[in-house]
Parts: structure tokens; sequence; C-alpha cells
């Protein structure tokens, strides 16, 4: 269980207050939606590690986060864009996932197996500015497989893609998110995707989070 | 993450996204430290020096300072003006060659002042290419203007001109295309369009330009050296180098180098203020709109007279030069002059790349203002302190610790040239390195890379290019460097630079145009081919 529990900031010089109160299951998507503005991003950062909170925690099955740098947390990461290293190939990017010294073979095996499990094999070795927006996010999920960590946080990751692409994208998170037990947290202002994507939809106003 | 501005407002505010790095920061600060210290302990000498020094000496700052600053004065007037028209006239023309001048022009900043110096003498002196024409034609003599106020003016403006005119150009080119269709659909006439849509974007970068070129030409020296023509038209930095050298007035020399400091402090304080000046370029962008033919016909006119100016002094030194080369190559001191400054040349750019690379890196890693301060003090080492007042400290420092200054020569020479070329390395890396570490820093940590995974598969393929700029730059500086060497030079330390000076100041110039030519190509070389190479050994890393 993802349980975040009175995590407070403030953003130096404006006098809102945030307060995120929410829970997350494994195995589900957990939405945050609300206007441009509103701390979406801020709550994912806080979540990742890059603000640090006032107070409250952050505790997946009891263990804190909060304390830990972001390199060292349970967390991957799908952004709108720059998900990628543009300059390397797709084979290295997701090679990213993997500790250092992995052996040459290993790599390579892993890494085939993961684009075939995101529906991209082949592509290793192409270059990453030369892929589709869809087949960026693709790899980028096929390195969060071999990154292996339990918490995906997801920041508008639809929103750079056609209607089709985005839909099979969607779909293809629900079915990792499902069948690798991450606790997925989308944020996204798309009704479509809250919709067709999550199992817990939260909507955020003045700093708070509200269920519904 | 989501909102851009929310997004920068956080990354500003608290820089949790850049990756941890403390070595590089602690590196950094130990290199900054390292050179403040040096610099202070050099500036130090020449002080102490001052202090003792006795109330004898001849030389006459007043007199000194108001012609070093005409100078200087008539040729940031003067580049900026020719700049200005050359870069206009560039960014509208499209011909066969273009983008090898827009290079040639690019290559200007590392052109060493001396053979441009000995080639306007081949055009322009007394037995240059138009006095021997102009005998053979109407047997009358135009004299030598290339001796004096003008032709240092004219050397000064062929390179800093062309310097000008390759930043100015990447401003023009820089202008969004939906302000030239607005243009372009209003019918605005070529002033009209240069008034509204061309200065706007050039008057911001005018001052900062400006203020770099007046220091350059304040402190310019063999240019002065070689063209000065006299006590007359001496600058404070040739006169410098006359009284330690010539008239062994060191009391004077000391002054000269505190009224100097004075100066460069008070420009660079006001330089400092004004638009920074990046010193590598993109690609130019293609033609969407063209000037009336009456506007045409002024820039291929401006362009014809620019590229002469330009090409002529260097193609002279070519071809003059490549008549003598034989005499030259078979003499044992010229192999030794080589080896000599293919060494020194190659140490302080080495020297300059971890300096460089180390400082900007650690500048990188952290948001802590006060320490970001303090790691970009180093890249004005060389602007506070010119070559030869740095060169005079050294050679102070040197003769306080007890130690001769001809056994400390090669170090100090290297250590010079590097410091010279540090403002340069920094601006080519530093702003690559920090938009990594602010675009990517994210990514970077929340992948949790190890500082040499971030370099080796992030920082080097991403930099490689610029790594070679500024190998070339630091290399050229060092080859066609005369400041520093000529303090320090002895008889068994010798650059090609003082080999050529030595070989004017005994009237072989057929031996001096040999060795000017051999720079020239020398330069070119490393100029064009260190970017292209360490632009392929970053790619391999991909």
């Amino acid at each position: 269980m993802l349980h975040v529990e009175d995590l407070r900031f403030i953003h130096p010089g404006q006098p809102l207050e945030y307060c995120f109160n929410f829970t997350g299951q494994a195995g589900e998507v957990t939405a945050i939606s609300g206007a441009s503005g509103s701390g979406k991003s801020t709550l994912l950062d806080l979540i990742a590690g890059f603000l640090e909170p006032r107070s409250g925690q952050i505790k997946l099955d009891g263990a804190d986060l909060a304390s830990l740098p972001p390199e060292r947390r349970p967390i991957s990461l799908l952004l709108q864009s720059e998900s990628l290293f543009e300059h390397l190939s797709a084979g290295r990017n997701i090679a990213l996932g993997l500790p250092p010294r992995t052996a040459k073979e290993i790599i390579r095996q892993k890494v085939d197996q993961a684009l075939g499990e995101v529906g991209l094999s082949g592509v290793e070795h192409q270059i990453a500015a030369t892929l589709s927006g869809g087949q960026k996010q693709r790899v980028a999920l096929a390195r969060t497989l071999l990154r292996d960590r339990p918490v995906l946080l997801l920041d508008e990751p639809f929103s750079a893609l056609d209607d089709e692409t985005r839909g099979t994208i969607r779909d293809l998170v629900g079915v990792l998110t499902r069948s690798h037990g991450w606790y997925t947290i989308l944020v996204s202002h798309h009704a479509d995707d809250v919709e067709q994507l999550a199992q817990r939809r939260y909507r955020l106003d003045e700093g708070r989070l509200e269920l519904y | 993450m989501g909102g851009a501005g929310e997004s920068h407002d956080i990354m500003a505010g608290r820089m949790l996204t850049l990756p941890h790095r403390p070595f590089r920061i602690a590196a950094a600060v130990a290199l900054a430290v390292a050179i403040t210290v040096l610099i202070a302990l050099v500036l130090w000498a020449i002080l102490a020096a001052a202090t003792e020094a006795s109330g004898t000496s001849r030389v006459d700052i007043p007199h000194l300072l108001r012609m070093t600053s005409i100078q200087a004065g008539l040729t940031t007037i003067l580049s900026l003006a020719v700049g200005t028209a050359l870069a206009w006239s560039l960014n509208r023309l499209r011909f066969p060659g273009r983008d090898l001048l827009v290079g040639l022009f690019a290559s200007a900043i590392v052109t060493p002042g001396m053979v441009v110096a000995f080639g306007l003498l081949a055009i322009w002196g007394r037995n240059g290419w138009i006095n021997q024409a102009s005998n053979a034609l109407f047997g009358v003599s135009i004299g030598n203007p290339a001796f004096g106020l003008s032709g240092i003016l004219f050397a000064h403006v062929v390179l800093d001109a062309a310097f000008a005119a390759r930043i100015l150009l990447a401003r023009l080119d820089a202008i969004p295309t939906n302000r030239l269709k607005t243009g372009q659909s209003l019918a605005l006439t070529a002033w009209q369009r240069f008034a509204l849509i061309d200065w706007p974007a050039l008057r911001g970068s005018i001052p900062g330009i400006g203020a770099i070129i007046f220091l350059l030409a304040f402190t310019s020296f063999p240019i002065v050296l070689l063209l000065g023509g006299g006590p007359a038209n001496q600058t404070l930095e040739v006169a410098i180098y006359a009284a330690v050298r010539q008239d062994f007035d060191l009391s004077g020399a000391v002054r000269l180098a505190a009224t100097q400091i004075a100066v460069c402090s008070v420009v660079i304080l006001i330089a400092s203020a004004l638009a920074p000046v990046p010193t590598s370029f993109g690609a130019s962008a293609s033609p969407l709109w063209r000037d009336s033919t009456a506007a045409r016909m002024l820039q291929s006119l401006v362009l014809a007279i620019a590229t002469l100016g330009f090409v002529a002094p260097l193609l002279s030194v070519l071809i003059d030069g490549f008549g003598s080369i034989g005499r030259v190559l078979a003499q044992p001191t010229f192999w030794w002059a080589t080896v000599t400054s293919l060494a020194v040349g190659s140490a302080s750019a080495l020297l300059t790349l971890v300096l460089a690379l180390a400082l900007a890196m650690g500048r990188g890693a952290t948001g802590n203002k006060p320490l970001r301060t303090l790691l970009g003090m180093p890249a004005f080492a060389y602007l506070a302190v010119p070559a030869v007042v740095l060169s005079l400290g050294f050679f102070l420092l040197v003769r306080s610790l007890g130690a001769a200054p001809a056994q400390a020569a090669p170090f100090v020479v290297i250590v010079a040239n590097s410091l010279l070329a540090l403002p340069f390395a920094i601006a080519t890396l530093g702003p690559p390195l920090e938009a990594i570490t602010r675009g990517r820093g994210k990514l970077m940590r929340s992948l949790g890379l190890s500082g040499w995974r971030q370099f080796r598969l992030v920082e080097l393929p991403l930099i490689g290019r610029d790594l070679g700029v500024m190998l070339a730059l630091a290399f050229c500086f060092s080859l066609g460097d005369l400041g520093v060497i000529a303090l320090f030079g002895t008889q068994d330390l010798q650059t090609l630079p003082l080999m050529m000076f030595r070989a004017m100041g005994s009237y072989r110039n057929n031996d001096a145009g040999a060795i000017a030519a051999i720079l020239l190509i020398g330069t070119v070389l490393a100029f064009a081919g260190l970017p292209k190479l360490f632009g392929k050994i970053a790619d391999a890393a991909r």
C-alpha cells in the first residue's frame, strides 16, 4: 500500500500551503486531475524527491520514502517528453534501467525481452531522436520494466500523442501496471485518460486532494 | 514536471533535480582556489615590485593611456560598423562557397595577430604589392600606410570586424521566421527591414561585443609591436614589453602593468553587466526574403570589400611565404621551434581542457549562488590580467622565489597560455554542460546515474564537438601567442611566433613570411579539424 499522509509544501513566496493525502493500491492506477497550476506536478516532484516537503510521510508498505534521495526511491518516471536521452539508441536508453556493471549478454537479453513486452521489438539500435512519440513512450516503459521499481509516476505522458497512439499506450500502461503490481500515479488533465485508466481518482483543488 | 512555468520555478528555487556530484564540486572548488591564488600571487608580485620601485622611470603613462584608449576606441567603432554591415550582407546573400566564407570569418578569433600584421605589410608596406604595382605603373610610391595608427587600426578591424560579424550574423539568423513573414507581407523596404527587424535583434549584443573588442584592442600586443612604427603609437602592453626587454626599466613596467590592470578591470565590470557573447555558433538559416536589387548590390559590394580586406592579407602571407619555405625548412632551429610550439600548444590546450571541464562541470553541479560565482571567477583571469602583464607578474614571481626565469619558462608559458584561453574555453563548454544538467537533471537523478556514466553516456556525446572547438581555440591561441613568449623566450625556448619576430627584427623577412604561412596553415587546420575529430569521437560514444 502506498500512503501519502499530510505531505505539506509551500512554494517560496506563495501563500498557498499544499497538504496532500491519498492512498494507492498495488496493480492500480491512481489519477490526479486538476486545473493548470493547481499543484499536480508539485505532488509528483514531492513523491519523486525533487522537492523537500515541510512535513508529512510517504510510505510504501510501511517503509518511509521521504528521507531518501530521488535516486534511491523505488520510483520510475514517465514524462510528457524528455523521458529519453535522444542522442542514445533505444537499447542504450533501456539499458540505463539495469545496474552499471551488468554483463553485455544479459543486457542484450533483457533489452530484447523488455522491448518485446512493450511491443517494439527490433528498434534497439535506432537513435531515440528518430523514434515517433508513441515509440519513445514505449521505450521509456521498457526501461521502467528493467528498473523494476514498484512506483510509476506518469506526468501527462500521453499529451503529445495522437488519439490512436494515445489509446494504445494508455492500454499498455494499464496492462503493465496490473501484471507487475505497480503503484501507478497518473497526473493528467484529460478526462478521457483518467476515466479509461484509473481505478482511483482524485481532484486537486486549493492545495487539497478530493476523492471523486 | 508538467507546467513549464511551475517546473522552472521549482528548479530555480530548490535545485533538488541536480544530480548529487560532491566530487565534481570539490574538484572545481580546488582548481578555482588554486587559480585564484596563482593570479593573486602574480598580482602581489607586481604590486610589491611597484611599491619598491624608485621614481626614476621614464615611462609617460598619461600619453600611453591616451594613445591606447584612442586606438582601442577607434578600433571598436570601426569594427562594429564594418561587422554589422558584413553580418547584414551575409545574412541576405546566398552564393556558392558562402559557408566556407562564414567559417573563414569565424576563424578570425584564432588567427594570429602577427600573421595578419605581416600580411598587411606584404600588401601595403614599403615593398608591398601596392607599392610595387604603383611604382611599375606610375613611377610613384604611396609610402607606408601599414605602419602607424592607420596600420594598427586596419589590422585590428580585419580581425575584430570579422569576429563581430560572425556573432551578429548568428543573431540575425535567429530572427523568428514568423517575424520575417510578417515583415515580408507588409512589403517593408530594405531600410525598414533593417530598422524594424534586424536592429532590434542586434542592438542587445552590440554593447557586449563592443566591450570585448575594446578590451582586445586595448591589450593587443603583436599587431602594435609590428605595426606601431615607434613610440608615438605605442600602447601600454607594448610599453611594458619595451620597458622589460629593451630599457630594463622594471619599475616603469610595473607601473604600466598596474595601470593596465586598473583600466581592464573597469572595462570588465562594464562588460560583465552587458549581454554575454557566445563563442560557438549553429548553422545559418536559409533565406526567406530577398531585398531589392539596389540593396543586394550594396550587400554584394560590402561583402566583396570585407572579403578582400580579410582574405587578401592572409593570401599574401601564403603566396609570399611559400616562395621561401624551403630555406626555412632546412633550418634545424625551425624544426626545434615547431616542436616547441606544438608541445606548448598541446600542453596548454590539454591543461585548458582539464581546467575548463572541471570548472564548468562543478559549476553546473551546484545551485549555490556564491559557489557558482566563485567557480566562474577564473574565467576573468585573462581579461583582468592580459598576456604581457601576466608574463611580467610570473617573471617577477619566479625571480622573487629565487629561481632563474629561463628555468621556469616552459612551465610559465604553458600555464599562462592556458589561463589566457580559459575564459573562451569556459564560455564554450559552460552553457552546454549547464543545459544538460538543468534540462536532464531530473531524469539522470531518477535513474541514479553515476558521475562517470553521466559524463560518458550523456555529456561526452552531446559536448564532443564543443570539446573540439575548445581545444582548437586553446591550441590556436597558444600557437599564435607572442605576448607570453616574448618575455620568457630564450635561445633554448623559442616558438614559431618568436622565431618569426626575431627573423623580422634581423631583416630576414623571407624567413618571417615562410613562418607566418606555416602558422596560418597550422591555425586553420587545427581550427577546422579538431572540432570535426572530436565530433566523430563523440558520435562513437553514442
